[in-house]
Order: structure tokens, then C-alpha cells, then sequence
């Protein structure tokens, strides 16, 4: 039997007794009226009321006590999150209400952990699925090629920076908007579409497209890819937009080039083969022209040579392979020994040349026969396209302060257009409006920008003015 | 009388060397060393034949024969185009500047004044002197 039960059963006694005996005494003293009798019943009475309170108070304040320690324990649980067993220590008449409390608790506890070990899964799962996404988005972001990605819906899903400045538009602003309203090129906005609605999981098409960049019409190649879902139908499209319009300007160059140096060396190569035949038919009736014939096969050899020696030059100079044998030089000395040759070309075209040599001696630490055929491609370049009648000037000078030996090449000549300026030094470039007043590979230029720039880290610089000349001009460190 | 050839070429030793060739074999020639100095000729003279270069300064050679389809007298007179260009000779030119022979660079003297003779004979169509 449990205390509770006990006390229970002890105030039930103590409540029966104290009942009976107020009962007793009251209907003595209404009989008997004596005053010991009374006083000792009162007495009984008192003690009784007295061990009632006690034994009621003892009981509640067990169960109290009890309830306290569960409700501190259940507190605890609910502070730490963590669910355990109620301990009664001994009160056992709580026993029917905290076994099945136990139960329950048990039972949540399970089902927590369980809970708990879903989440970490759950939790590990979205992180995993978070950084893929965020890698996913970095590999979109660092392509330089503008991407595209939209939903079924033609809605934009995202967009790298690329893409953003390409078609100019704010991918937060966009997301979730349909193209439409997003990008404005309509062919674009229809490839996308077509994609999408005709697409099927295999479906990538590539398509050149043109737009405008900043003004300048550039050429795209546009790669559309379906995004296809697990059940096999298409849900987005991927859009990538690389820019070819230097690569088609690259290929361009190169058919211009072949074209140009087929054409630069069939013109010396055109030359030998007739004058031999003139040889061997005879033609030549005199001891003096076939002299004048053997000269010129002579020469043209010698400048097939050289062609196929700067075209060398240049793609060795580009491939890093060639080694400059530097010494002392002086710019003044090249460029006399670069008059000397260049003269009758200059004279046979009834052009002036000025040389302003500086006075100053002074050296470089340069690669002669680099630098003599720099200065000779600026200065047949001046006489090439300058007009007959035209002046060109050839200056040396040292700049002290900054121990720059400076060569200078002007010409009074066509000049180039400002659009042609930037890009005069790259390989196989030509400026259209000259292309007429002389021939050329496109070559020349290249190559002094390669040898006084990548071989010998100087500059080289180019002023001038459509109609009324060029002045080229590259400087080198002056020897200490 | 002789006939007479115009020669166009910017190559000095081109000009020289066809010069001589048909001055040996008993032509006139004049020479021209661009386009326009062809054009000006011609608008002066009338030569028999032209032997022109594709490139040429100022105005290439399909543009100067063109120029010269347009006047009245310089019409029938058939053309040698010398090309030293192998892939990008714009056809629709060569068919506009009513080409009769087309050379390719580098040339053999002989078969050009062998071409040159056979176009003064009379055979000006294209289709007979490549028959021939």
C-alpha cells in the first residue's frame, strides 16, 4: 500500500473518529452537562483536529514535492531540448500518472532522434545541393561567353555578367521575367523560343547571329542547348553567345595574307622565269642586255629572298625561338647604312630624303641586322606611300633625361585614318585606303613592332594624318 | 603600220621584259605603271590590245578595263589579264571587263605573244582562243 493511500486512509479514519467523537461529546454535554467529562472529550477532540492537519499536511507536501521534481524535470527537458525518463524517487502514488508519461516521453524520444537524424540528412543534402549550385554558378559566372539560361516558360533563370553587359540588363531586376520584356534582340528572343517549344533532349543547334556592341557590329555564335528534365521533356533552354568577330577578323587576315605573300612572291618569281626564257629564246641580242638580264635575276632572287626571310623573321620572332645577338650599335650608323640602300628606290620616285642625325654619339645594346631591317621597313614604307615629288625625313636623337635613343621616320605621304591608326602594327593588317598606292603583306610594320618591342623592350609610336604623312618613331635604352 | 600594245604593270621588270618581247616581234607597245595612267591613254589613243596587270595601283586591272568598256572606241579591244592572284580573282569583274586570255603569273613570255598574235588574227572571242 502506497503512503498516499495510507495517509488517505488514516485522515479517512481520523475524519470518522473525530466525526463520531464531536458527535458523542455533544449529546453528553447536552445530557450530562458534567465539566471533566467535557473537558477531556475537547481535549481528544483538539489532539485529533491537530493529528488530522498533520497527516493532511505531510500528504500534500509529498505530493508537492513530487510534482515539483517532475515539473523541474520537465522544465529541463523542454530548456535542453532533450528528452529523458521522469524520476518520482519513491512517490509512488504518482507511479499511474508518470509510467505512461514515461511511455509517451520514451516514445517522443524515438521519434525525436528520428526527427533529428532526418534534418542531418536533410541538412547535408541541401548543403551539398547549395554548393553545387553556387559551383554551377561560378563556372557560369568566370565564362567570359555570355550565358543564358531560361525555364519553359521563356523566363530568364539566370545570367552571367557577361550576358548582363552583352545585352544590358540587370539579372536581379530580371529573374523570373520573360525574355521578352528582357532582352531586346528579337532574333535572339526567337532562337531561345524555338529552341524551347521545338526542343528535343538531344536538340543543340548553333546559329551565327550579328548585333550591335557599343555601336560596332560584332558576330556571335550562338549554341542553344535544351535543358531537359527527368521525365524527358524539355524544361529550359541554355544559351551561350561567344564573340567570333575577331576570330572571323584573325581568319580573314590569314586568307589575305596567303593571298597577299602568293601574290608577293609570284611578282619576283614572274620576273626570273621570263627573263630565262628571254635567255634561252635568244632575245637578248646583245652581250650588254644579257648582262642587264643576268642582273636583274640576279635581284629579284635576292628579294624573293628576302621576303621569304621576313615572313621567317617574323614567325620566328612570334614563336619566341629567335635569339638576338646584342652589342654596342649606334642608330645613327644603321640608319646611313639603311639611306644608302634605300636611295635609289627614293630617287627613282623623285622623292626628297632629309636626315637630322643626332651629333651626340651614342650606343645601343641592339641586334644589328634586327634593327638595321627595322629602320629599312620604316623608311621603304615612307618612300612606298609617299608621293613622287614627296620629302622623306629620317631623325636620331638621344633623350637625356630619360637615356632614350630615339629614331624617327616622317613622310609627306597618304597618311593613315585615325580608325586605321590603333591597329597599323598588328600582323597582316593594311589600311584599305592605301591598299592601292602600294603593295605589301602587311608584314612590315609587325615585324618593327616585334623587334624593337619584344625583342629589344623599346617603343615604338606612330602620329599621323590622312593626306599629309605619317611619322613612325621607336626608342631604345642608350647604353650607360 | 604595226600594231599597238598597251602594257600595264607596276613591276618595272614586268614592263620591261614583255616590252621587249613584243618589240621583237615587231609591235608597238606602250607601257602604263597603274590604272589610271591606263585610262588616260586610252582616252587619248586607241590601242589593238590591252596586256593588263590584275594589281595595280589606283585602279586594278578589272576596274581599268571596265572604265575603258565605256567608251565608244575602247569596246572591242581585247584584253590579256595577267593575274599572279590564284583564289580570290573576283569572276564577275573578269566577265564585266570583257577578259579575253588570262595569264597566270609567273607567265611564259612566249605563250603570252603566242596569245597576243592569235587575238590581233581575229579570234577575239574568249571561247575560240581557248579552243585554238
Amino acid at each position: 500500500m502506497t503512503i498516499a493511500k495510507r495517509l488517505g486512509l488514516a485522515t479517512i479514519v481520523l475524519i470518522a473518529l473525530g466525526v463520531t467523537s464531536a458527535y458523542y461529546v455533544t449529546m453528553m454535554a447536552l445530557q450530562t452537562r458534567s465539566g471533566p467529562v467535557t473537558s477531556f472529550v475537547f481535549i481528544v477532540l483538539g489532539l485529533l483536529a491537530v493529528a488530522t492537519v498533520l497527516v493532511m499536511f505531510v500528504f500534500w507536501h509529498g505530493i508537492g514535492r513530487a510534482m515539483n521534481r517532475i515539473s523541474g524535470q520537465l522544465h529541463h527537458m523542454t530548456r535542453t531540448r532533450q528528452l529523458g525518463l521522469v524520476m518520482t524517487d519513491g512517490a509512488q502514488e504518482l507511479q499511474h500518472v508518470v509510467r505512461p508519461l514515461n511511455e509517451l516521453l520514451t516514445m517522443l524520444n524515438g521519434e525525436m532522434d528520428r526527427l533529428r537524424a532526418d534534418r542531418r540528412e536533410l541538412e547535408i543534402q541541401s548543403r551539398i545541393a547549395s554548393a553545387e549550385k553556387h559551383h554551377v554558378e561560378a563556372i557560369i559566372y568566370s565564362i567570359s561567353d555570355a550565358v543564358i539560361v531560361t525555364n519553359r516558360f521563356d523566363e530568364l533563370l539566370l545570367a552571367n555578367e557577361a550576358a548582363e553587359k552583352l545585352l544590358g540588363f540587370d539579372t536581379s531586376a530580371a529573374l523570373r521575367k520573360n525574355i521578352d520584356g528582357v532582352i531586346s534582340d528579337g532574333t535572339l528572343v526567337r532562337l531561345i523560343r524555338e529552341t524551347c517549344s521545338h526542343g528535343r533532349s538531344s536538340h543543340r543547334r548553333v546559329v551565327e547571329h550579328s548585333m550591335d556592341r557599343k555601336g560596332q557590329p560584332r558576330t556571335y555564335n550562338i549554341t542553344l542547348s535544351c535543358v531537359v528534365a527527368p521525365n524527358g521533356e524539355v524544361s529550359g533552354v541554355v544559351a551561350v553567345l561567344r564573340d567570333i568577330t575577331r576570330e572571323k577578323e584573325i581568319a580573314q587576315m590569314k586568307t589575305d595574307f596567303v593571298s597577299n605573300v602568293s601574290h608577293e612572291l609570284k611578282t619576283p618569281l614572274s620576273s626570273i622565269k621570263a627573263y630565262i626564257e628571254m635567255l634561252v629564246d635568244g632575245e637578248a641580242e646583245d652581250e650588254q642586255t644579257r648582262q642587264e638580264f643576268y642582273d636583274i635575276i640576279s635581284s629579284e632572287t635576292d628579294r624573293l629572298n628576302r621576303l621569304i626571310q621576313n615572313i621567317l623573321n617574323i614567325s620566328r620572332i612570334e614563336s619566341g625561338v629567335v635569339t638576338a645577338h646584342r652589342e654596342p650599335i649606334s642608330i645613327s650608323g644603321v640608319v646611313k647604312q639603311v639611306l644608302d640602300v634605300a636611295a635609289p628606290q627614293a630617287s627613282a620616285k623623285d622623292i626628297k630624303i632629309a636626315q637630322q642625325l643626332s651629333p651626340v654619339y651614342y650606343q645601343i645594346e641592339a641586334d644589328h641586322d634586327m634593327i638595321y631591317q627595322a629602320v629599312l621597313n620604316l623608311v621603304s614604307n615612307a618612300i612606298k606611300y609617299t608621293p613622287p615629288g614627296g620629302t622623306v625625313t629620317v631623325k636620331t636623337a638621344v633623350d637625356e633625361v630619360r637615356r632614350m635613343a630615339v629614331c624617327e621616320v616622317a613622310d609627306t605621304g597618304a597618311g593613315i585614318p585615325a580608325n586605321d591608326i590603333p591597329h597599323v602594327f598588328d600582323k597582316f593588317y593594311r589600311v584599305s585606303a592605301n591598299k592601292k598606292v602600294a603593295k605589301g603583306t602587311g608584314l612590315g610594320l609587325a615585324l618593327v613592332k616585334q623587334v624593337i618591342e619584344s625583342v629589344h623592350d623599346g617603343n615604338v609610336s606612330v602620329v599621323s594624318e590622312q593626306g599629309k604623312g605619317s611619322r613612325f618613331s621607336f626608342e631604345l635604352p642608350v647604353l650607360n | 603600220m604595226s600594231e599597238k600594245i598597251l602594257v600595264a604593270d607596276d613591276e618595272a621588270h614586268i614592263l620591261h621584259v614583255v616590252s621587249m618581247k613584243l618589240a621583237n616581234a615587231g609591235y608597238e607597245v606602250v607601257t602604263a605603271m597603274d590604272g589610271e595612267e591606263v585610262v588616260e591613254f586610252c582616252a587619248a589613243d586607241r590601242p589593238d590590245l590591252l596586256i593588263l596587270d590584275y594589281q595595280m595601283p589606283l585602279l586594278s586591272g578589272t576596274e581599268a578595263a571596265a572604265r575603258l568598256r565605256e567608251m565608244d572606241h575602247m569596246k572591242d579591244v581585247p584584253a590579256i589579264m595577267l593575274t599572279a592572284r590564284g583564289f580570290d580573282i573576283d569572276r564577275e569583274d573578269m566577265e564585266s571587263a570583257r577578259i579575253s586570255v588570262e595569264l597566270a603569273k609567273p607567265f611564259s613570255p612566249r605563250e603570252l605573244l603566242e596569245a597576243v598574235q592569235r587575238l590581233l588574227a581575229g579570234c577575239t572571242h574568249k571561247a575560240d582562243v581557248e579552243a585554238l
